[in-house]
């Protein structure tokens, strides 16, 4: 099974639409607020270098914003 | 190929899926294609003026929504569609590599957000340039920011990201803001924490791996420079009316498509509703696109009465198996 960590802020749509395809697909993940975590802040601006969410890390390969395709590819997720 | 579908929606925001709700409760085959759920609604963050709520999430007013459409039967698939064309009264649509046919087509399909269109925002974008403060103003915990634009949006912006920050400062290039009362009250009442600059712009976006300052249009404390960690632009947004010119769909005079009281085109068999058209003017809100939604399903449903077999007529060559 993958690693998957996804970053997120509570109002965020693209995070509730990423954690709802994860859904779908019966995607384990941790989540990472980083409007309350600092520490998860500080984690996902390095890791990503910029300060959109969502940002998912699986299994170190890091992805900016909803892009389903990517992540489906990432999750070998077959339409 | 797919099978035929007697109205595709395009757009999955609140005048579509409102469409898909009233089309489906019409009996008709509806599918609705939409590049991003959603829409506008979604990314609206508390919505307190939609009737019967006095206080909900547009995501999750606009998941209500689906769930809504799909138990009438409608298909949603999270496609966007790149061409259409026109045969009599029969419509092909490409959508992520796939071909879709209907009856008939209507246009939710919004509007895009503007940009400030300046050297480095592009480059700066997610680098401390934002575009939508419902998902990234919370990232901007204890730091201080700037949002563009005079209207309720970027009210409504720093009211949300005033939760998290330290200190705003409200760009605005007209000489007021214009917001919703309830709005405006609600950041008078953040105090120090807000300030408007009002009749001021941003001229330049300084800063190479992330934003480090603004050039502004008019000195703020005998400054042209100001010093932000972030900046939101909430300047409005342009309908996304390519698709829509494509098929010979008139616009009007501000670049929006043209619809008459029921909302439909100049053209047979197309409708529109939403922010892609300007029915009604600048109140641009999820209530009138809901509405416009409904009225437009509502025509959709009236010309299927009449034209509803055409399609097959006109775009089916003799012995071609049909899906449907």
């Amino acid at each position: 099974m993958k690693n998957v960590t996804i970053y997120t802020t509570p109002t965020c749509v693209y995070c509730k639409r990423t954690k709802a395809f994860f859904g779908e697909h019966n995607v384990a993940y941790t989540e990472k607020n980083v409007a309350s975590d600092s520490a998860a802040r500080e984690e996902m601006i390095k890791k990503s270098e910029q300060m959109g969410v969502p940002v998912i890390d699986i299994d170190g390969t890091i992805v900016v914003g909803f892009d389903q395709p990517k992540l489906a590819e990432l999750l070998d997720i077959k339409a | 190929m797919d099978e035929l579908h007697d109205l595709v929606i395009i757009g999955s925001g609140a005048a579509g899926l409102a469409a898909g709700i009233y089309a489906g409760r019409y009996g008709m085959k509806v599918l609705v294609l939409g590049g991003e759920f959603g829409g506008e609604t979604a990314k609206a963050g508390n919505i307190e003026n939609y009737p019967g709520f006095a206080s909900v999430d547009g995501y999750e007013l606009m998941d209500a929504m689906k769930k809504q459409s799909e138990a009438l039967g409608i298909r949603l698939v999270d496609a966007k569609v790149t061409a259409i064309s026109r045969e009599g009264h029969c419509f092909t649509l490409e959508a992520n590599g796939k071909t879709y046919n209907a009856n008939a087509v209507l246009f939710a399909i919004g509007a895009e957000r503007r940009r400030l269109g300046l050297p480095n925002e592009k480059e700066l974008t997610g680098k401390g340039v934002h575009y939508c403060v419902t998902c990234d103003g919370p990232v901007y915990g204890g730091k201080t920011i700037a949002m563009v634009g005079g209207g309720d949006a970027s009210v409504k912006g720093v009211n949300l990201a005033a939760e998290y920050v330290q200190k705003i400062f409200l760009i605005v290039r007209g000489k007021e803001v214009i917001a919703e009362p309830i709005n405006f009250e609600r950041m008078k009442k953040l105090g120090d924490k807000v300030e408007v600059l009002l009749e001021t712009s941003v001229k330049e976006i300084v800063g190479t791996q992330k934003l480090e300052k603004l050039i502004l249009s008019k000195p703020y404390k005998g400054s042209s420079e100001l010093v932000v960690d972030g900046l939101f632009v909430e300047i409005g947004a342009s309908p996304q009316v390519e698709l829509a010119k494509s098929l010979g769909v008139e616009l009007d005079e501000s670049g929006y498509v043209k619809t008459d009281n029921l909302m439909r085109t100049n053209v047979d068999g197309v409708f529109a509703a939403g922010d892609v058209t300007n029915h009604f003017g600048r109140f641009k809100q999820d209530i009138t696109a809901a509405a416009q939604g409904a009225v437009a399903a509502t025509s959709a449903y009236e010309d299927h009465k009449v034209h509803g077999d055409l399609c097959v007529l006109h775009a089916r060559p003799v012995g071609t198996s049909l899906h449907v």
